[in-house]
């Protein structure tokens, strides 16, 4: 049973294909949506699906076109998708402003990818006030009226459901993050690919699946025989990678990957209007280094689960040209210096195929935490 | 050659220096003294009457005089990416030094960050704030991909104008006053106005400027657009132009062969290399973005946000775009020198599209290169003289054919 359901999670995680195809055919509008945050909510709602696009390893060449090298791999490697095809069936990507790069991407699509329509989704950084709730609503409503144009429907009462579907996805999620951290006979391989495949499966059958592998894990006694490591990151989904977190023996205990737990942190709350809940959400999420914050919580909250997990390290994934992350790289160091938790950062690029650098790393890195 | 004391350049130089030592001597006071990005309204703290310092506009001088490389490397040195943004190498590392004898500033006692112009802004400033244990007020101004300003952006923006100045209230124990807010307005404005004029002049045929000369001026409309002296001066500057323009001379001392748009922020470190290419065959920089980036021209409060939502890296590629075209077309460039700048992902993110399009609809060659604003690593100057040269073979087949296909 487990590792049908384990099965299941790899075939989704590393075939977005075959999921897109599989909503496509059954005359399903999936709506893309990339990285960071997006309200997938709405997308649920209005009778779309929403599916992640945060990219793919693979080399660029066509995208070369429209960016400079030094831009981050994660962008170029969407458009890089879209031009060459990749996500032809899709009705429309929505794409955020929350860095530089995301951005670019945006109005690059509109004349890379003509065929799919780019909705943008401009967010507040001064989120948590009445006037940031207010244009977080009010952008809400712009995705609304351009999804409208593509064919969905939109009612408050939809949404109120879908809501409740997004929250109770999160509330497995952050169960199986608890889960996890006590059993490191899931490898780090399989960790990806839960995570992963919740960006290409209906939020709520995902939400069965990943039920189903927690009974199971419940079923059996506790396992932490492997080295407990918190990863940090923007995203890690690299099986070159992760396979090499699994040849070091590491476990990881928590993760502050935005791709992964930084998507789940946060519910809806409860409220008589639907849309204005949803914009509170996005008030209410923090922790993030694309979220503004000049006291950075982020930094403590990455120490506190290192602590909580009992962590003997911390590992920051640190994608190239990722501004965002390399400003606070620089805090967490000084924090894990100051309470005295090991720190490694490796950095990675959607077009890497060597990953001897970072094999050494990580060996070295495990060393030092098992010594 | 003796220095004209009347001068507009002379002025404005002295305008630009002088910011630096008065929020020195300010700091010494015990007065409070801001750091500021650089498209912050000026509005509020001019009219509060706090002292600024630009951090860009300190970067841009330390790296021009010679210190970027060392000074980036302060900042990578606490673990700072040589990826990131220049300008906040160098700022970080004047944070923790607190010396630099290319260009001295007055540390701060609070930040103002407005990120209209880039998402890199608002890290930067986080870390300011951690690093300084200082208050940072976040005027966040969302990159705007339609084509207007919408009442909801409207209603954000001016909801937190009034919040950073009541902030800002409680910091300097000084009081908003709207008579020196209409004050301040009705200079900024002129200077504005006076500006885009100047700047305009490159309409005639030759320009009576060097293009290069912006880059100094500029540094004035970042720092001290609010205040009287900077509207006179921008004045005198017009003045000047058309007078140049009526008597036939200009700062440009060489023959006009060919006019060129420089797109994106200066090589501050390799200045003069880059004018020195250009100007040994005759090649006038006549206009830049720099012309429209810092003229915050309007009337209204309501027209005032709308100005700070729109400045160049707030805006969507359809709109930079536009702006470009016109500066072309209105002061006849022939060829159009992009730099592709390793420090700003957001001006270099949507650049190559751009240009191209920029290319097409003013039927002007497009040649790029590869520097940095401040970190000289990032820079080759033979590579610079490559595109240069190329791109004035094509301006000069182009004139040869006259009207034949480009």
């Amino acid at each position: 049973m487990m590792n049908d359901i384990l099965k299941k999670f790899h075939e989704v995680a590393t075939c977005p294909r075959m999921q897109l195809e599989h909503y496509t055919s059954a005359g399903e509008k999936v709506i893309l949506t990339s990285p960071v945050y997006l309200p997938e909510e709405i997308i649920h709602s209005m009778g779309m699906i929403p599916f992640g696009a945060w990219g793919g390893d693979l080399e660029l060449s066509k995208s070369k076109e429209y960016y400079p090298a030094f831009v981050c791999s994660i962008a170029q490697s969407i458009l890089e998708l879209g031009m060459k095809g990749t996500y032809k069936g899709v009705t429309a990507i929505v794409i955020p402003s929350l860095c530089d790069t995301l951005k670019t991407l945006g109005q690059n699509w509109k004349y890379a990818v003509p065929s799919i329509p780019f909705i943008p989704m401009t967010y507040p950084q001064n989120r948590n006030s009445d006037y940031g709730i207010a244009f977080t609503k009010s952008s809400y409503e712009y995705v609304i009226q351009e999804l409208e144009k593509l064919g969905g429907r939109f009612s408050m009462e939809s949404l109120a459901k879908s809501n409740n579907v997004y929250n109770e996805h999160n509330k497995v999620m952050r169960r199986l993050n608890e889960v996890l951290s006590i059993h490191s006979e899931i490898t780090a391989v399989q960790r990806s690919d839960i995570f992963k495949s919740a960006y290409f499966m209906k939020k709520e059958e995902h939400t069965v699946w990943v039920k189903a592998l927690i009974n199971e894990l419940e079923k059996r006694v506790r396992n932490c025989e492997k080295t407990p490591v918190v990863v940090s990151g923007i995203i890690a989904d690299s099986q070159e990678l992760n396979q090499i977190f699994d040849d070091n023996n590491l476990h990881i205990v928590a993760d502050d990957i935005a791709a992964q737990s930084r998507q789940y942190r946060v519910d809806v709350p409860e409220g008589e209007d639907a849309l204005i809940s949803l914009a509170q959400k996005f008030a209410n999420m923090d922790n993030c280094s694309v979220l503004y914050n000049y006291k950075k919580p982020r930094i403590q909250w990455i120490i506190d689960q290192a602590k909580e997990h009992k962590a003997k390290g911390v590992i920051m994934v640190q994608t190239k040209f990722c501004d965002p992350e390399e400003f606070d790289y620089v805090i967490l160091k000084k924090a894990c210096e100051k309470e005295d938790i090991t720190l490694v950062t490796i950095e990675l690029d959607r077009q890497m195929c060597k990953f001897e650098q970072i094999k050494t790393t990580i060996e070295t890195f495990r060393d030092m935490l098992i010594l | 050659m003796a220095v004209d004391v009347n001068s507009a350049k002379y002025i404005l130089g002295k305008i630009a220096s002088d910011a630096y030592v008065d929020a020195i001597e300010a700091k010494k006071r015990g007065e409070t003294v801001a750091w500021v990005s650089s498209n912050f309204p000026v509005e509020i703290p001019e009219t509060l009457g706090i002292y600024t310092v630009y951090p860009e506009n300190q970067a841009a001088g330390i790296a021009a005089r010679g210190a970027g490389e060392s000074m980036c490397q302060i900042a990578e040195e606490d673990g700072y990416s040589n990826d990131i943004c220049a300008y906040a190498r160098i700022n970080f590392a004047y944070a923790k030094i607190r010396e630099s004898k290319e260009q001295e500033v007055a540390m701060p006692d609070v930040l103002l960050c407005c990120n209209n112009i880039c998402s890199c802004m608002t890290k930067w400033y986080e870390n300011l704030a951690l690093e300084l244990e200082i208050p940072l007020i976040m005027l966040d101004i969302p990159y705007n991909p339609h084509n207007e300003v919408s009442d909801a952006e409207l209603q954000y923006v001016t909801a937190q104008f009034w919040d950073a100045v009541r902030k800002l209230e409680v910091i300097t124990g000084r009081k908003w006053d709207d008579k020196k807010f209409e004050e301040v307005k009705e200079y900024s404005g002129r200077s504005s106005r006076a500006w885009i004029k100047a700047t305009s002049c490159a309409r005639y045929t030759p320009s009576p400027f060097n293009g290069f000369d912006l880059l100094n001026h500029m540094a004035v409309m970042v720092t001290a657009r609010g205040k009287k002296e900077a509207a006179e001066a921008m004045e005198l500057l017009l003045k000047e132009y058309e007078e140049n323009h009526a008597n036939g001379t200009s700062t440009f001392y060489a023959e006009e062969k060919h006019r060129i748009m420089f797109e994106g922020i200066a090589c501050w470190p390799y200045l003069r290399v880059t004018s020195r290419a250009l100007k040994g065959r005759g090649v006038n920089m006549v206009t830049t973005i720099y012309a429209d980036a810092f003229g915050f021209e309007y009337d209204t409060f309501e027209e005032m946000i709308k100005v700070y939502c729109s400045v160049p890296n707030a805006i969507n590629l359809e709109k930079s775009r536009d702006k470009r075209v016109k500066l072309c077309k209105n002061n006849h460039a022939e060829g159009l020198l992009v730099h592709t700048n390793r420090s700003c992902k957001l001006w270099s993110g949507f650049m190559y599209e751009m240009s191209r399009q920029i290319g097409e609809e003013c039927d002007i060659p497009v040649v790029s290169f590869d520097g940095d604003q401040a970190d000289p690593r990032n820079f080759s100057e033979a590579q610079y003289e490559t595109r240069v040269q190329g791109l004035v073979e094509i301006m000069e087949t182009n004139k040869e054919m006259e009207g034949g296909v480009k």
